[in-house]
């Protein structure tokens, strides 16, 4: 029997030469680069980059909208993902799919139909105007960021949450009933604890693309809003300092260790996976 | 009523969820060719889509990247899945750790890591390596399936099937996969979905002539978006909508448990649809296509050149027609900025042929000694050039070494005389307070700083510290009038009447003024940027004398009007300028300005790493503010 497991074992061998070469060495090539200077000699210079001022800020206003954007993926997603969990098996496979649905259509092309959608002359503004209402002033702003944050997001918070939900045992919730619980204490003692990895594994999901993009900011943000993400493509992209944007993503990736942590503390059997 | 309430819910998310989409559909359908002024019905765009050789490699690269990284991922993904539980808990806590990693990591931190590791370890990057790429970032995506699935499996009943004397071969084959195959299938969906969607590691980890949809998408913002990429969406889109509600109607009669004679057949053909079939077309498809590509790619490899040009900079009328005279085959990369041109030359991951940067980095080339002089015996159609085009060049080539001009232009202010009243003569109409977030603002370094410099009456090649800093201070208090920061995008949003003000680049502005009759062309009284853009040929280059065909061919007279029509910047091209037919537009002020307006112009200087960087770090505080 041993030796079948240990057979059985080999099976991941191709997946770890594969993770080492392609995961874990650029890794170590970001590291390298991160301390080094354009000289090759070691350095934190570019770790304390983040310090400045305008990296300081763009960080803290990355963090802040990551953070709201999650808020309210998570406010909109749960209830969402209640009512498709409350569906039968058919019609809710079909509507997790539609969640999916939208990535055939390219991601910049949506985002850049949100430009059509928020702009002055745009979609919304026309439609309040045959109305009479006031116009909006909504591209461009953080708001319109966090939009696009919310909606290239969401599905990311849907689906684990959803996934949790439907693995819960539906006779601890009639036995909850039973036991006399009203519908806000069977929510609050019973569904909510047993999704807690489901959420989570939403929150890590939404929470570290929505820090790191430099996309949404840019088409939504008429780039007039800088986040952190932006600043290293910049450092890359036109500074073309490889060694100050590995600083930096070495310092974003302090938030994905923490967000790891986390995942690793409440979700130990791995249960809120997103599929 | 709580039913009610759930439905508006779930209606309130699929209107926000597709509303966009619905927007693209209907841009499909719209007759102007700008995203932002509705032209009426036509199908032309589904027509021509068809007819788009870039688009339909690009989708063609796209589907087998995603199929191939889809499918290998899937098998090295399942294989680790079933391993890793056979692991002890430790070694597992740290297989995981690594592969949630590429999930958690920035996409933009593990395109980075994977072109480091590309080019430290001298990959070509090329197709090739987009692989290597979406098979990382698939293969969790397939062991997070498969995990979940893998532990809901009962591991007695594979040992009962080994006590019973199946092989393990076949106790996994007939006990453990079955059980594991919904999530092999959902993770295979997955991954494919994945690497069909994904932007930013692929624009990392590509090489030249390799374009899947998302990077020719991402190239085509700076000059707006073609529309026949509306219609490709739409069809795709579509096709998958489809198929997934044939699939869905299939009944699958998951709720009874005896199962009638009938729904054993029908799911037995489901069965073999799902199973035989299904991998049979992805096989005919994948070695079709590869037959395909390598075909494409094969042909006359040995005979070609290499060009890295800006975004939508040249008429592909002009590439075909170069490709059938001389018989030599163009692999056509575009880039955005010259920072992210120098970048990517610098790192040597690619040997480009023939480069068109502007002047000032022209410079920094030839000081930094990457470029290679230009055999001139091979350039006879030179003397179309005019004489003070050559002349201008000498600023940043010195003798006319290495550089042969392509296009030249000024900066200039575009605005819109339905909101404007008064005629605009100099740039301090930026910083007018009555067109608060109507003012379009250049979003490049150089050319933000040249506008404040020249404001105030400094040299846009300025490396005085004091004066460098008062700029920045102007910019900032700019920055409250200003609605966006853009490069190209100001192309679409002054046609589309979004602003009344914007900073353009004199090529783009006829275009606009083509678009929308009242936008007027202004360079102001206290002078702007005078700039070219010019033919290079970098030091590393494996087919000089190509690169030099190619310079060539696009100096003849009648190639070079040919683009200019289609690309409409200037060009410096005097033969060209004599053929133009149009009297308002060869004699227009825009596109060949008097030379008393280009004495107050001045040209960028490469003004030093240091000084750069300088630059760099007063334009973040602008920015970041």
């Amino acid at each position: 029997m041993k030796s079948k497991i240990k057979s059985r074992k080999l099976l991941a061998g191709p997946y770890l030469f594969w993770s080492v070469s392609f995961i874990v060495i650029p890794l170590l090539i970001v590291i390298y680069y991160g301390f080094t200077s354009k000289e090759g000699a070691f350095t934190l210079s570019n770790i304390a980059q983040t310090t400045t001022p305008e990296n300081l800020k763009a960080l803290g206003l990355a963090l802040l909208l990551a953070f709201v954007s999650t808020a309210i993926c998570l406010i909109m997603a749960y209830p969402l993902a209640m009512i498709l969990a409350g569906m039968n098996v058919k019609q809710s496979s079909f509507v997790v799919f539609i969640f999916i649905l939208p990535m055939w259509m390219n991601f910049l092309l949506r985002t850049l139909a949100w430009q059509n959608l928020l702009e002055k002359n745009g979609v919304i503004n026309a439609f309040l105007s045959f109305f009479n209402l006031p116009n909006l002033n909504l591209i461009n702003t953080p708001f319109a960021i966090i939009l696009g944050m919310v909606y290239n997001f969401l599905p990311f918070m849907v689906l684990p949450i959803y996934n949790v939900l439907i693995k819960i045992d539906k006779d601890v919730i009639s036995a909850a009933r039973d036991l006399g619980a009203s519908n806000l204490q069977t929510f609050s003692k019973i569904i909510l604890p047993l999704s807690k990895p489901g959420i989570i594994s939403g929150i890590t999901m939404v929470f570290v693309p929505a820090l790191t993009t430099f996309v949404i900011s840019d088409l939504l943000g008429g780039s007039k809003i800088l986040l952190i993400g932006n600043v290293i493509e910049q450092e890359f992209k036109q500074s073309s300092n490889w060694h100050a944007g590995s600083g930096l993503s070495l310092v974003l990736m302090v938030f994905i260790v923490v967000s790891m942590a986390l995942i690793a503390k409440y979700d130990k059997d791995g249960e809120g996976t997103a599929f | 009523m709580k039913n009610v309430m759930k439905k508006i819910y779930l209606g309130f998310i699929i209107v926000l969820l597709y509303a966009p989409i619905v927007t693209l559909m209907v841009l499909s359908f719209n007759n102007s060719k700008t995203r932002a002024k509705w032209g009426g019905f036509t199908l032309k765009w589904y027509v021509s889509l068809f007819q788009d050789e870039s688009i339909m490699n690009a989708l063609y690269a796209t589907l087998i990247i995603a199929l191939l990284s889809a499918l290998i991922a899937t098998v090295i993904g399942t294989m680790a899945a079933i391993g890793m539980q056979a692991m002890n808990r430790r070694f597992r806590t740290v297989m995981m750790g690594v592969t949630n990693l590429p999930m958690l990591n920035a996409d933009i931190v593990t395109g980075i890591s994977l072109m480091l590791l590309f080019i430290v370890f001298r990959f070509t990057l090329g197709f090739t390596t987009i692989l290597l790429a979406h098979i990382t970032f698939n293969i969790p995506y397939v062991i997070l399936s498969v995990m979940p699935k893998l532990k809901q499996t009962d591991k007695h009943t594979y040992e009962a099937a080994l006590d019973l004397g199946a092989s393990p071969i076949y106790a996994f084959f007939k006990v453990v996969f079955p059980d594991i195959f919904p999530g092999i299938i959902s993770g295979f969906l997955l991954a494919f979905t994945m690497s069909l969607d994904d932007f930013i590691i692929t624009h990392f980890t590509k090489g030249p002539g390799v374009d899947t949809l998302s990077t020719k998408i991402y190239s085509e913002v700076r000059k707006g978006i073609k529309p026949e990429m509306y219609a490709l969406s739409t069809l795709m889109f579509v096709t998958v909508l489809v198929l997934l509600i044939l699939i869905n109607l299939s009944p699958s009669d998951k709720k009874k448990k005896v199962l009638t004679a009938q729904a054993v057949k029908r799911r037995r053909i489901s069965g073999i649809l799902l199973r035989r079939v299904v991998p049979a077309v992805m096989a005919v498809v994948i070695i079709g296509g590869g037959i395909f590509y390598a075909s494409k790619n094969g042909s006359g490899s040995n005979n070609q050149v290499i060009v890295y040009n800006w975004g939508e900079y040249i008429d592909p009328e002009v590439i075909a027609m170069f490709e059938e005279e001389t018989g030599i085959e163009v692999v056509y990369e575009e880039y955005e900025t010259n920072e992210i041109m120098y970048a990517k030359l610098q790192s040597g991951a690619v040997a480009y042929d023939v480069v068109c940067p502007s002047d000032y980095m022209i410079q920094r080339m030839i000081e930094n000694d990457i470029l290679a002089e230009i055999n001139y015996d091979n350039i006879p159609n030179i003397t179309n050039i005019g004489a003070e085009y050559m002349e201008q060049s000498e600023q940043f080539d010195p003798g006319n070494k290495y550089s042969v001009p392509y296009c030249w232009g000024t900066v200039g202010i575009l605005y819109n005389t339905t909101m404007v009243n008064e005629p605009i003569t100099s740039w301090s109409v930026l910083w007018d307070e009555k067109y608060t977030n109507n003012i379009l603002m250049q979003d490049s370094v150089r050319d933000a700083f040249a506008v404040a410099l020249k404001y105030e009456g400094y040299s846009l090649n300025s490396t005085d510290l004091d004066e460098l800093t008062e700029a920045r201070d102007l910019l900032l208090k700019q920055k409250t009038l200003v609605q966006a920061y853009v490069i190209d995008q100001v192309r679409d949003k002054m046609i589309g009447n979004e602003a009344a003000i914007g900073v353009i680049y004199s090529g783009e502005a006829i275009f606009t003024q083509k678009e929308n009759p009242d936008l007027e062309y202004v360079i102001p009284d206290e002078g702007s940027n005078l700039w070219i853009d010019s033919w290079v040929i970098p030091k590393n280059a494996k087919n000089k004398e190509n690169a030099e065909a190619f310079i060539n061919f696009l100096c003849r007279a009648d190639v070079a009007f040919m683009n200019f029509e289609y690309i409409t910047y200037s060009t410096p091209n005097t033969a060209a300028r004599d053929l133009i037919e149009d009297d308002d537009i060869r004699n227009s002020t825009i596109a060949f300005p008097d030379a008393s307006e280009l004495e107050r112009c001045e040209t960028f200087q490469y003004l030093g790493d240091d000084v750069d960087a300088i630059y760099n770090s007063l334009w973040r505080e602008v920015k970041s503010k």
